[in-house]
C-alpha cells in the first residue's frame, strides 16, 4: 500500500494545571493534606489517562504565597508526573498566580487543536495582591476563556467570591472542603472525572454549552467516605 | 459557460470511519457522507461530508448527520438545476450565497421533525440527559425537540463554470491545484475554536454559513476535499494536514482513484487511532 498521504500524526496535548494556595494560613494539616491529596490522585489520573490514549495529558504546578512560583513547570506526561511537596508561609498572592497561568496558555506555546485545558484553583484565604488584574490577563487568552475551571475552596475563611469569579459559569460553585476527607474526595473527582470529560470533549454550540467548556459531572458528595467527620477547618 | 469538451469530469469516492475512542467507548459513527450522482463520473457533481455531534443536549442519535448530507446535496443539487433562470455568474453568486444556506436549514429542519415525529424521544433517552445535565437540559429539549442533536456541515457543488463551498461548523474544505498547491476557498470562523462550533442545531444557523464561490476563468481545481474535524485533529499542525492534499494528487496520478479509494479506511484508521481518537470522513472529487 502506499505511504499515508499528510504529515506526522499526534494525539491532542491536554494541559492540567494545579494551582495552589501555598501562604501562611494553610500551614500545617491544611498543606499536609493538599500535598497528600495530589499525591494520592496522581494513579487515578494515569488510569484516566491510559484509557484514553488519544488525549496526552501533561500535569504541572504553580504555588502560589507571596510571589508565585512553578513547583513542577514543565508539562509533564502524567505517566511520568511525581508531585512536588509545597510548602506553607507569606501571603495570598493569587493574582500573580492567574497572570503566570496566563503567560502559559499564550498561543504559542500552546496550540490551537490542544483540548481545553484544566485549571484547579485551591485556596483557604483572601487574595493579598490584585485578583483582578491576573485573572484578566487569563481571561484575555484565547485557552484562558476556554479553559476548565475548577476551584477548591479549603475552610470557611476562603473567599468564595474570588473564587467563583475564577470559574465563570453561574451554573458551577466552589467546592467546599471543611475537613481532610472532603479535599480528598474533590481532588480525586476533579483527577478522574473531570480529567474524563476534558481528554475527550464532544463539539458544542455556545447555546448548549450552558457556561461550561465541557460538560462537567456532578461533583461528590465530599463527606463520603469511610470517616465522615464533622467540619475541621 | 466553458466549452463541453474542456468542461471538467469529477469523480468522487470518499470513506466514513469510526473513531478510536468511539470503538473503545462502543459509541456509533455519528459522520456522514454523500454525493451526487453516485458512482460515476460526471460534469457536475454535489457533495456533503457531516459530523452529527455529541451536543450537551444530545440524545446521540446518529442519522442527524445523514439528514444534514441529505439535505445539503439535494438543496445543492436542486439550485443547480434551476441556473438556466439565473442571467449571469454575479446572479448566480448572489443567489448561492442568499438562498442556499436557508434552503439547507429548511431541509434539515422539516427531516429532523420528520425523524422525531417517527421516532419521538423516549424516556429511556430524556432519562440520560437528565442525569448526566440536570433537569433544566431535560426540559429544553422538551421545549424544542430539534436541538436533541446538531450537526456539522460541509458541501461543495461543481460545476463546468463555477464552484460553490458551504461549510457550517468545524472541519475543513481544501481545494488542489494542478501544481499541488492547497488552498481553503470559504473564509475562517475565530468562534471555531476548541470544541466550540457552530451547528445545523443553532437558532437561525443559516447565519452560520460560511459560502465560497469561484468562477472557473482559469483551470479548475484536480481535486477538492472535505473533511470532517476529526481529520485535521489527528495531525500535529496545520501544514502536516494540508500536505494530505498535495500527497493525494500525488498518489492519484501514481497509482489512480480506485487504489486511493481502496486506501482510505486503512489511512483513515490510522489517522484516528495515532490522532485525534474521533470519527472521521473525508470525500474527495478528482478531476479526471
Amino acid at each position: 500500500m502506499a505511504k499515508r498521504p499528510g504529515g506526522e500524526l499526534a494525539t491532542r496535548p491536554l494541559h492540567f494545571i494545579w494551582i495552589a494556595d501555598a501562604s501562611g494560613s494553610m500551614a500545617g494539616d491544611k498543606i499536609h493534606s493538599l500535598n497528600f491529596a495530589i499525591r494520592d490522585a496522581i494513579p487515578h489520573m494515569q488510569k484516566v489517562a491510559d484509557e484514553n490514549p488519544n488525549a496526552q495529558v501533561l500535569v504541572r504546578a504553580l504555588a502560589f504565597s507571596s510571589g508565585a512560583q512553578w513547583t513542577i513547570s514543565q508539562p509533564t506526561p502524567i505517566a511520568d508526573f511525581k508531585w512536588t511537596d509545597v510548602k506553607a508561609g507569606g501571603v495570598t498572592d493569587m493574582g500573580k498566580a492567574l497572570a503566570m497561568v496566563a503567560e502559559q496558555l499564550h498561543i504559542p506555546p500552546m496550540t490551537e487543536r490542544a483540548l481545553p485545558p484544566v485549571l484547579v484553583l485551591i485556596s483557604d484565604g483572601q487574595p493579598t495582591d490584585d485578583f483582578q488584574t491576573g485573572l484578566r490577563a487569563l481571561m484575555d487568552q484565547a485557552w484562558g476563556k476556554k479553559a476548565v475551571r475548577i476551584a477548591i475552596a479549603i475552610g470557611d475563611d476562603a473567599d468564595k467570591d474570588v473564587l467563583k469569579e475564577f470559574i465563570g459559569n453561574a451554573e458551577m460553585e466552589p467546592l467546599q472542603a471543611n475537613n481532610p476527607e472532603a479535599l480528598v474526595n474533590y481532588i480525586k473527582w476533579v483527577s478522574t472525572a473531570v480529567l474524563k470529560s476534558a481528554s475527550s470533549p464532544a463539539s458544542q454550540t455556545s447555546a448548549d454549552a450552558g457556561g461550561a467548556n465541557v460538560p462537567i459531572p456532578a461533583p461528590p458528595d465530599p463527606n463520603a467516605g469511610p470517616a465522615a467527620p464533622g467540619d475541621v477547618w | 459557460m466553458r466549452d463541453s469538451t474542456h468542461a471538467p469530469v469529477w469523480q468522487v469516492v470518499g470513506c466514513s470511519v469510526k473513531g478510536a475512542s468511539h470503538i473503545r467507548n462502543g459509541l456509533p459513527n455519528q459522520d456522514a457522507m454523500r454525493w451526487l450522482p453516485d458512482g460515476r463520473s460526471a460534469r457536475r457533481s454535489s457533495f456533503a461530508v457531516a459530523d452529527g455531534y455529541g451536543s450537551a443536549r444530545c440524545c446521540m442519535r446518529p442519522r442527524r448527520g445523514a439528514l444534514a448530507v441529505l439535505a445539503a446535496t439535494d438543496a445543492l443539487t436542486e439550485f443547480a438545476d434551476g441556473l438556466r433562470d439565473l442571467p449571469s455568474l454575479s446572479a448566480i453568486k448572489r443567489a448561492a450565497e442568499e438562498r442556499l444556506p436557508q434552503e439547507i436549514e429548511r431541509r434539515w429542519n422539516a427531516a429532523v421533525d420528520a425523524d422525531l415525529a417517527d421516532h419521538p424521544l423516549t424516556e429511556a433517552e430524556l432519562g440520560r440527559l437528565e442525569e448526566r445535565d440536570g433537569a433544566r437540559s431535560r426540559e429544553r429539549v422538551l421545549t424544542t425537540p430539534r436541538l436533541t442533536d446538531g450537526a456539522t456541515l460541509l458541501s461543495a457543488l461543481l460545476t463546468d463554470a463555477f464552484l460553490v463551498f458551504l461549510q457550517l461548523g468545524d472541519g475543513d474544505i481544501l481545494v488542489v491545484d494542478d501544481d499541488g498547491a492547497v488552498s481553503r476557498p470559504v473564509p475562517g470562523d475565530s468562534r471555531l475554536f476548541g470544541n466550540e462550533t457552530t451547528s445545523l442545531a443553532g437558532s437561525d444557523a443559516w447565519r452560520d454559513f460560511r459560502v465560497g464561490f469561484t468562477a472557473l476563468a482559469g483551470p479548475p481545481p484536480a481535486l477538492v476535499l472535505l473533511s470532517t474535524d476529526g481529520y485535521a485533529n489527528s495531525f500535529r499542525d496545520d501544514a502536516g494536514f494540508l500536505q494530505v492534499g498535495a500527497d493525494l494528487l500525488s498518489l492519484i496520478r501514481g497509482d489512480g482513484l480506485a487504489v486511493v479509494a481502496a486506501a482510505l479506511p486503512t489511512w483513515l484508521a490510522e489517522a484516528s487511532e495515532a490522532g485525534s481518537g474521533d470519527d472521521i470522513t473525508l470525500v474527495l472529487a478528482s478531476r479526471l
